[in-house]
């Protein structure tokens, strides 16, 4: 239970995952899992300049952070572990390796295609695809903001 | 770089006061972004048409931000298109610093400024201060700090650009939110001192004296106990307040 939460989210790092989230499982780390990101380092300077200076940031590409997996799992540490898209969540879950796991859909923004799901979740045909195949992967997913409003399940999300 | 000059800059500065007009679930503040960016992206595509209203597109994308910090956002896009960068650069860079100013916002502002500056009026009603002049000293206090940080973060914008991490790292906001927010409790326990000892206490001084430094003794100890203790006393201890000023209303 060392990955306190996994979180879609194309914001990343921000205030409802900081204050939000943070004050309510108080994380030690965000590990942010994202291909262009990990060898940006000026965008990696900006990401992190709101986060307080206990809980530390770790950026990552997804080949890289699916065998950190494990681990991070493992440490005592308490990690958040964020992605801004469907895609690379389905990356680190291929195989089975997130079976069991909650993955949290936190913010999906309003795109040429997509359509509006719920006021913070925008998704298009493919988005719904990789959410049913997430779900193939034994991952649990539901949409929540914030830790203090409703959790809507993936059934609800589809139908 | 391309110079819009200094009064499309103003403009786009006074713009950014409206930053906020159009808000909505989709875009949130993108339209008032591309609002204030209007009169610096007319003057860098002067007679390019085409580019003018691409650029006006891509700024009235989805964004987010505090409202006052949105200006360091602001200013910096702006020195990027005056640069001439990529687009795709600028984007990427709106992506990047929009969380940051978000939560860096509402710490410092509506966690630590309002609540210290709304106290500190309290604080002279409960001496005596006339109603208005309460609010009055409010409105000028806050906004002072309010207009202070609106005008630094556009100017610090427009001279890093892309690169505006370095100052704002050094000016160490979360550290700032933290003293004003220190300071809020200070002030909220000598409120709650003050309000509650003057009906114990009557005329007494040293009474008086006693409530105020117990309740800010009280509210230091809450603060730094934690943040979940900290919330509770202060809708505890605000509910009070709020109960003994009804019943010397209506008593």
């Amino acid at each position: 239970m060392a990955i306190v939460l996994y979180r879609v989210d194309e914001r990343l790092i921000h205030g409802q995952v900081v204050v939000g989230w943070g004050s309510q499982l108080r994380p030690d780390r965000f590990l942010v899992v994202d291909t262009a990101l990990a060898t940006s380092e000026w965008e990696q300077e900006l990401f992190t300049l709101g986060v307080p200076e206990r809980i530390g940031v770790e950026f990552m590409a997804p080949g890289p952070a699916r065998e950190e997996i494990s681990g991070w799992r493992e440490s005592e540490l308490r990690s958040v572990l964020l992605t801004r898209d469907l895609s690379t969540m389905l990356e680190l879950a291929r195989g089975r390796t997130l079976e069991g796991e909650r993955v949290n859909l936190g913010g999906l923004h309003l795109r040429k295609g997509r359509e509006e799901v719920l006021p913070y979740l925008f998704l298009d045909e493919s988005d719904k695809v990789t959410l049913e195949e997430l779900a193939k992967e034994g991952v649990e997913i539901s949409a929540q903001d914030l830790p203090g409003s409703p959790k809507v399940t993936l059934e609800s999300l589809l139908g | 770089m391309k110079n819009p000059g200094r009064r499309a800059h103003l403009s786009t500065f006074l713009r950014s006061f409206l930053i906020q007009a159009s808000w909505n679930n989709r875009t949130m503040i993108g339209g008032g972004f591309a609002f204030a960016m209007l009169p610096v992206l007319r003057r860098l595509h002067r007679g390019d048409p085409e580019g003018f209203r691409e650029a006006l597109q891509r700024h009235s994308e989805h964004f987010n931000a505090h409202p006052y910090m949105a200006d360091l956002a602001l200013g910096a896009a702006c020195r990027m298109e005056e640069e001439e960068r990529d687009p795709e650069e600028i984007r990427r860079f709106k992506l990047a610093v929009r969380g940051p100013l978000g939560s860096l916002g509402d710490a410092l502002i509506w966690v630590g400024w309002r609540p210290a500056t709304v106290l500190a009026a309290l604080v002279l009603a409960l001496a005596g201060a006339p109603p208005g002049a309460t609010v009055f000293f409010f409105l000028v206090l806050y906004n002072l700090g309010h207009l202070a940080l609106r005008a630094w973060g556009f100017r610090v914008g427009l001279e890093w650009g892309s690169q505006v991490g370095n100052p704002l790292r050094t000016v160490a906001l979360p550290k700032q939110a933290d003293r004003f927010a220190a300071v809020g409790v200070f002030l909220l326990g000598g409120l709650v001192g003050l309000a509650l000892g003057r009906s114990w206490a009557g005329d007494s001084w040293p009474l008086l004296l006693l409530g105020v430094t117990g309740g800010i003794w009280g509210f230091w100890l809450g603060s730094l106990v934690g943040q979940r203790v900290w919330r509770f006393t202060f809708w505890g201890i605000s509910g009070a307040i709020g109960l003994i000023f009804l019943v010397g209303w209506f008593g």
